[in-house]
């Protein structure tokens, strides 16, 4: 008897001793040797855990996974409600942004000019075709706009009013080829005819020079008034070559509007 | 019934046209130069459907741009009234079953109606026929114009074929002969 207790003593500790040095050595171990051990366990184990898993939550009802995914789903939704109402109060802030730069570009305008009497308008359309300009801007017969009255913008001459409808009109601009508009040189009191060309739609050409004028480039261009559209000293633009044929009479230059066209936006016309 | 559902189909792609031309092309251009998808349009009506739809799209397409545009009302009605009957004339005398035939009346139309538009306004609005500048133009235009038919052409075929059944269902085959 009491060496059969001796003996299962002596087992007993060796027993846990056993289990001891296993357990040193197996939390010393690298981890990674034994992923493939995991990865057998997580094969097996996973499938099984997931069915224990989801039937448990279908008996349950309302799990917390399901409860925390709901509350997601609304976080979520409210989120995205924020982050839309965001959007639309950044877009009104850009939109109110543009309405005050163009306040502050009539501003501009109707003080530089302040000496005609004159309607502020907005560009709504721009002519399609390669070789016309023409542009259709947002006010017509009812704001009091009539033919042959002068477009400005913020830098200089624009063109002149072709045509009236009731809530539109349309501009016949200074770079149309079909566009002549009679100028004065800055530095000397001769008159020219500025005329609008297919080679580029940002110059004009200045042409029916008098033989007499000296040219310099950099002068500026001015309306002189004459031929009853244009209103006296509105800048057009300036030269920017001049170009010198053998017949002194055929010599032209090339101005450059002051205005932009590609980018103009604000106009004012000016009431006769 | 198809018919006038065909040609309002035909309308609204007019309008898509129109804002494409007005707002897109505008900025996308070559050296400065934008197509005339309008010429492709009637040109395509003309020739897929009949003379009359050619002629009758060609005057209300020209009307709203002149009306659009224009100081003038008439120019551009009567070039693309000319371009719908050229593509009903195109299509009694040429095959559109080949690409490089429709690239051929693309490049054709869209001088002369360049050219007719072009001369007209000059002579109305008294100004320059500045020769070498609008050459260049046309040039670009034609090239642009080319491109985009190649690019659309099986769009194009395809659309024409239904206009075709629809318009033409008497003379299938035996027109050709």
């Amino acid at each position: 008897m009491g060496n059969k207790g001796k003996s299962s003593g002596i087992l007993g500790s060796v027993i846990v001793l056993v289990l001891l040095i296993l357990l040193i050595f197996l939390s010393n171990v690298d981890n990674n040797k034994l992923s493939y051990l995991e990865n057998i366990g997580a094969k097996v184990t996973t499938p099984v855990q997931k069915i224990l898993s989801d039937i448990s939550n279908k008996i349950k009802g309302n799990s917390s996974y399901f409860s925390s995914l709901e509350v997601l789903k609304k976080e979520n939704e409210e989120l995205k409600n924020k982050n839309s109402k965001l959007e639309t109060e950044l877009r009104e802030l850009e939109v109110l942004k543009a309405e005050n730069k163009n306040l502050q570009e009539y501003m501009n305008l109707t003080e530089k000019y302040s000496a005609y009497e004159a309607i502020p308008a907005y560009v709504i359309n721009k002519d399609i075709s390669n070789y016309s300009s023409n542009l259709v801007i947002n006010v017509g017969s009812k704001d009091g706009i009539e033919e042959d009255m002068t477009v400005i913008a913020d830098k200089g001459l624009v063109g002149h009013i072709i045509s009236v409808e009731e809530k539109s009109s349309k501009v016949q601009v200074i770079i149309d080829p079909a566009s002549t508009v009679s100028c004065n040189i800055s530095t000397a009191e001769e008159s020219i005819i500025c005329k609008g060309t297919l080679d580029n739609d940002q110059i004009i050409r200045a042409t029916y020079i008098p033989t007499g004028a000296e040219l310099i480039v950099g002068d500026s261009i001015q309306t002189s008034g004459i031929g009853g559209i244009y209103q006296k000293g509105i800048f057009v633009g300036t030269i920017k070559e001049i170009i010198t044929t053998n017949n002194s009479i055929d010599r032209y230059a090339i101005v450059e509007p002051a205005v932009d066209f590609s980018k103009v936006n604000t106009v004012l016309v000016i009431k006769k | 019934m198809k018919k006038l559902l065909i040609s309002i189909i035909l309308f609204i792609t007019f309008l898509i046209i129109y804002f494409l031309q007005a707002n897109f092309f505008s900025n996308f251009t070559i050296a400065g130069i934008s197509p005339n998808l309008f010429i492709i349009l009637v040109l395509f009506i003309g020739l897929y459907a009949n003379q009359t739809m050619g002629i009758i799209f060609g005057i209300v397409i020209g009307l709203f741009l002149d009306c659009i545009y224009s100081k003038t009302i008439g120019p551009s009605a009567i070039m693309l009234c000319i371009i719908g009957f050229l593509g009903a004339y195109f299509d009694k005398n040429f095959s559109k079953e080949n690409k490089i035939t429709i690239l051929f009346m693309v490049v054709g139309t869209t001088a002369i109606y360049e050219f007719g538009l072009y001369s007209i306004r000059s002579i109305i609005l008294q100004y320059d026929f500045e020769v070498i500048d609008f050459i260049r133009i046309v040039l670009i235009e034609i090239v642009y114009n080319s491109l985009l038919t190649i690019i659309f052409y099986p769009l194009i075929q395809k659309a024409g074929y239904t206009i075709d059944r629809n318009f033409k269902r008497n003379n299938l085959l035996t027109r050709y002969f």
